[in-house]
């Protein structure tokens, strides 16, 4: 008995010890699991960087026309807030509309190749005219300044994290001090977790019979945000404070420290989260950590325990209430003076209207990241921060997307037998807007509803762009004259009458719209009314390669097959070629590049690529000319007159475009200074049964209308024969030259024009 | 008959050089400096032209080739394929029985008219006004060796006033510093055509074509755009010195 008694207690002691040895090894690894996780993190790469895209800079000068409403618009979405007296401090702006002046007090702001510091300035008007501008701080007269980029979005994998990461030493003592006097009043005297702080949390939560304090030191606040869930559970709490301990042991209270600064979250802004300090004083204060005040300082600390909630954006009392708690606090401990403490609580909080970075142009950063791939990893793009400044235009952006979507609304109103049931094949289109000059993309809506569909049919889908392949035709007649010897001038005469063009053993017969044919026109007047048969017979006597050669130099890039229907558009394009072609004529035959990035740079902000405007006389200018007085005939008496009527009176030049079938319909126009390209149809086999007067033709002139209100009204200039004899040798224009060469073109209608201009009327 | 043409091209070439000396030692000073230091002359056949400040394989990467775009990349400049570099000497002896290129009367010095800021007149739009200013502040930051920051503000210029045959000019200009020759003489091309009764101006955009080729190594073509900036301009510096560094690096293809 005695026997097995002691057989028993052995057997039990072995398991225990055997239990005991097995703990303790297990609970060894546990904490060097622990340990090593707490390493990497530390040690390692702690955060990711969302990539950035910013819109063009918006430049102000002497004499640009400016609407107070738009300006307005635009300095609220840059994070800039109205005040009634004069801005004193940086991202404040006040209007005196009945005197013309707004004072401005800038940004500062990185740009791509220099730093603007924020300086004070005022704008004076007369009307929407700027006369005058002035730096506040010198006194002297400026000629023109930049508003900063418009943050667009930014490329993020699952959650975008905006941060800046700040050493200790950036970080203002009264901001840490609040901090430390909000969150862990001990930070400096535990190891890591606070056990008088636990007790006293437990007492509130005892006596409130809720879960109102956690007791958390900053340093398990910081595990939890980097390796925790956010859930209340006894389960998490013990890892959290087994790894604070073991941070503590390992790095000092000034790492920890950094650290949680850093990696804090304050607040949301859209779908942008604000984490760590830096970030949180520009989102509500919009000025660096080395500016704030002693007010300002407190309420950042308030925010940590409800970052949404105390939001000043969303509650300036509520705000204004945490914040005096935490003054209260501060003064307290005697972090600040009495006096300190009456400033700061003085201090009133101005009601600002929250500006959520909402990506107003998804298909336009579609593109950007198309083109951003054939450099850059996914991983790069979404984890390393670049800045990337594009071309785009939000103003230009958000006017295309609306002249789009309601116009589109509208052709369906008109015509019911465009509504689609479901989402099955709806009727679509698309905008790109061009600066001529530059080749800058300034706007893109690829299609009518993003979250619907994504695919971009600027670029993406070819399309037959029918008549508004015509000018190809008529620049390639001006230019190398006819197979037959014609030389074609806008006076020639075409015959407009049925004919077949007979190639490679087939043959091919364009007719007119409706079959109507007018016989004996002019050139003219053939391309203004978009004549099929009249065009087809220029494109014969032309030569269809040398179409097609036209039209590769002016920006085509698909492959255009040498075939007769070509001359009408037969060959697939997409809106963006035809809109690099376009600016080619807006430019005075200077082609460009497209170009949406135009600069990508690093965290550091140094530059990783510069894409500059390139650009390349391919035409000659006067021929260019010719071609826009042509096309500006389409406007003003051709098949596009309506824009007319509907009110877009300005210079401009453009042409029409329906396919044979009725699939498609374009209208591309342009003034000197703007260019956009509108496509209408469906993604599917469905007719559209409108020509590209009726269905795209509008949609461009409200955007038109609405895009150029600023602008001053400009015309094409014509190009004078330079008088430098090397200068004009490769296209003065004379009245004869041999076929193909740029020697021989036509005078452009300047010299011409009272007889031209009237001639086709 | 070969020889004779060439001793009279010679005789001529000398003339209009020793005239565009004198006439640069008495002229108003030239907007230009020296696009190279002279003291570089002596030291080295042709001086390297300056590293572009962004790599230049992302430059040009960024856009598929148009079909019919034949001109030389900068990376062919670089690496890959060589032009082939074009002596006077052969060029010369390709053209025997051409047109003379010397100018036969060259023209007195211009009075200097690189003021930009001088053509901002009553008259002038806003728009011409604006881009002009921006185009002065962007030779300045040419001057100051910023062809970068330079590049920025001058094509903003463009964007305000297309016409504006000075902002292409200083853009060419740019890119010439940043060693992307061949689209300064893109720039040149429509600074030229948007020049029209500016002799001055116009000596400048062929003295400026004249160094691009230069640095291309297309010599004969550098000594024709010299040429003709003085032919325009005897008191062009840049086309004064640039023939003056092709007689050095080159000296046995002259006289």
């Amino acid at each position: 008995m005695k026997h097995s008694k002691l057989r028993i207690f052995s057997i039990v002691l072995v398991a225990l010890l055997v239990i005991t040895s097995t703990g303790l090894v297990f609970g060894a690894w546990y904490l060097k699991q622990l340990e090593d996780t707490i390493t990497v993190k530390f040690e390692g790469q702690k955060w990711f960087f969302p990539s950035k895209i910013y819109s063009d800079s918006y430049l102000l000068y002497v004499g640009i026309n400016l609407r107070l409403d738009d300006l307005t618009d635009k300095l609220h979405r840059l994070g800039y807030y109205e005040s009634a007296a004069a801005p004193k401090a940086k991202g404040e702006f006040r209007i005196q509309r009945s005197q013309g002046i707004v004072d401005v007090y800038l940004h500062d702001f990185d740009y791509p190749t220099e730093r603007r510091g924020g300086v004070p300035v005022r704008i004076s008007l007369q009307g929407s005219t700027v006369t005058r501008i002035e730096n506040l701080a010198s006194g002297k007269e400026i000629f023109d300044f930049e508003l900063e980029p418009e943050l667009v979005t930014g490329l993020y994998e699952r959650i975008w994290k905006e941060r800046k990461v700040v050493k200790l030493a950036e970080v203002p003592p009264i901001v840490v001090k609040a901090i430390l006097a909000t969150e862990d009043e001990r930070f400096f005297s535990h190891h890591g977790i606070d056990p008088i702080g636990i007790l006293r949390a437990m007492w509130v939560n005892l006596r409130t019979l809720s879960f109102q304090q956690g007791g958390s030191t900053l340093t398990q606040q910081l595990v939890k945000n980097f390796f925790l869930s956010d859930e209340r559970t006894f389960s998490r709490k013990i890892p959290e404070a087994i790894m604070a301990l073991i941070a503590e042991r390992k790095y000092s209270k000034d790492t920890i420290l950094e650290n949680y600064l850093n990696e804090i979250y304050l607040g949301q802004r859209g779908s942008q989260g604000i984490f760590g300090v830096w970030e949180a004083a520009q989102f509500y204060f919009s000025k660096p950590l080395s500016d704030l005040t002693v007010g300002e300082a407190a309420l950042l600390a308030g925010l940590i325990r409800a970052p949404n909630r105390l939001s000043p954006y969303r509650s300036t009392e509520a705000a204004t209430k945490r914040r005096n708690v935490v003054l209260g606090k501060m003064l307290d401990d005697r972090i600040i003076t009495r006096k300190q403490y009456e400033t700061a609580l003085a201090e009133k909080l101005p009601q600002r209207a929250l500006v959520k970075v909402s990506n107003d142009a998804p298909f336009y950063v579609d593109y950007l990241r198309r083109e951003l791939d054939e450099n850059y990893s996914n991983t790069v793009l979404t984890k390393e921060g670049l800045r990337i400044f594009s071309s785009l235009d939000l103003q230009l952006q958000r006017k295309a997307e609306r002249a789009l979507v309601e116009g589109l609304k509208k052709l369906e109103a008109a015509h019911p037998a465009l509504r689609r049931k479901g989402d099955d094949d709806s009727l679509e289109g698309a905008i790109v807007v061009v600066r001529p000059q530059t080749g800058e993309i300034k706007a893109m809506v690829g299609g009518r509803n993003y979250q619907k569909s994504q695919f971009n049919r600027v670029f993406q889908a070819r399309r037959q762009p029918g008549s508004v392949f015509k000018p190809f035709v008529y620049l390639a007649a001006l230019m190398f004259g006819g197979q037959s010897g014609t030389r074609y001038t806008p006076d020639t005469v075409v015959n407009d009458s049925q004919f077949t063009w007979n190639y490679d053993g087939q043959e091919w017969q364009p007719s007119n719209y409706n079959n109507e044919y007018f016989g004996a026109v002019t050139f003219r007047r053939a391309l203004e009314n978009s004549l099929n048969s009249a065009t087809g017979r220029v494109a014969q006597d032309v030569g269809i390669r040398r179409v097609r050669e036209i039209a590769h130099r002016l920006g085509i890039q698909s492959p255009l097959p040498a075939v007769p229907s070509l001359a009408l558009g037969s060959a697939e394009v997409t809106p963006l070629e035809v809109a690099v072609a376009y600016s080619t004529l807006a430019n005075g035959g200077v082609r460009t590049r497209p170009l949406a990035v135009k600069l990508v740079m690093d965290q550091n902000g140094k530059p990783l690529e510069k894409r500059d405007v390139r650009v390349e006389q391919v035409i000659n200018p006067q021929l260019a000319y010719m071609m826009n007085y042509l096309l500006k005939g389409v406007l003003d008496r051709g098949t596009a007159v309506s824009a007319r009527r509907m009110g877009f009176t300005r210079p401009a030049a453009g042409k029409t475009g329906t396919t044979n079938d009725y699939k498609d319909a374009w209208f591309v126009g342009y003034t000197p200074d703007l260019l956009a390209v509108v496509w209408v149809g469906f993604d599917g086999p469905s007719k559209l049964n409108l020509s590209g007067a009726e269905a795209a033709l509008p949609i461009w002139t409200e955007f038109m209308k609405s895009a150029t209100a600023n602008m001053p009204v400009t015309d094409f200039v014509s190009p004078e024969p330079s008088s430098d004899s090397e200068a004009g040798g490769a296209g003065q224009c004379a009245p004869a030259g041999r076929e193909g060469e740029l020697g021989g073109v036509p005078c452009p209608p300047a010299a011409t024009a009272p007889r031209s201009v009237h001639d086709a009327l | 008959m070969a020889m004779n043409w060439l001793s009279l091209r010679n005789y001529f070439f000398a003339a209009s050089l020793v005239l565009a000396l004198t006439a640069a030692g008495c002229a108003p000073p030239q907007p230009y400096r020296p696009a190279y230091p002279r003291n570089d002359v002596s030291s080295a056949p042709r001086v390297p032209p300056p590293p572009p400040v962004y790599p230049p394989t992302n430059q040009e990467s960024d856009r598929r080739p148009l079909p019919q775009d034949q001109r030389i990349r900068e990376q062919d400049l670089k690496a890959k394929t060589p032009p082939a570099k074009e002596t006077r000497e052969s060029a010369r002896q390709a053209r025997v029985g051409e047109a003379p290129a010397v100018p036969e009367t060259t023209a007195p010095p211009l009075p200097d008219d690189s003021s930009l800021l001088a053509k901002i007149t009553p008259g002038v739009t806003p728009q011409r006004a604006a881009s002009l200013r921006l185009t002065d502040e962007g030779s300045k930051l040419l001057d100051a060796g910023e062809p970068a920051k330079a590049l920025s503000r001058l094509e903003r210029t463009i964007v305000i006033d297309s016409t504006n045959p000075y902002g292409y000019y200083y853009l060419a200009k740019a890119q010439f510093r940043l060693g992307h020759y061949r689209e300064s003489l893109n720039f040149l091309e429509v600074a030229q055509e948007r020049l029209s009764g500016e002799p001055f101006w116009l000596a400048e955009v062929h003295a400026l074509r004249g160094e691009n080729y230069r640095a291309l190594g297309q010599l004969q073509r550098a000594e024709d755009s010299y040429l003709q900036a003085l032919r325009l301009n005897s008191g062009n510096r840049t086309a004064t010195d640039g023939l003056a560094r092709l007689q050095v690096e080159s000296p046995s293809a002259t006289r």
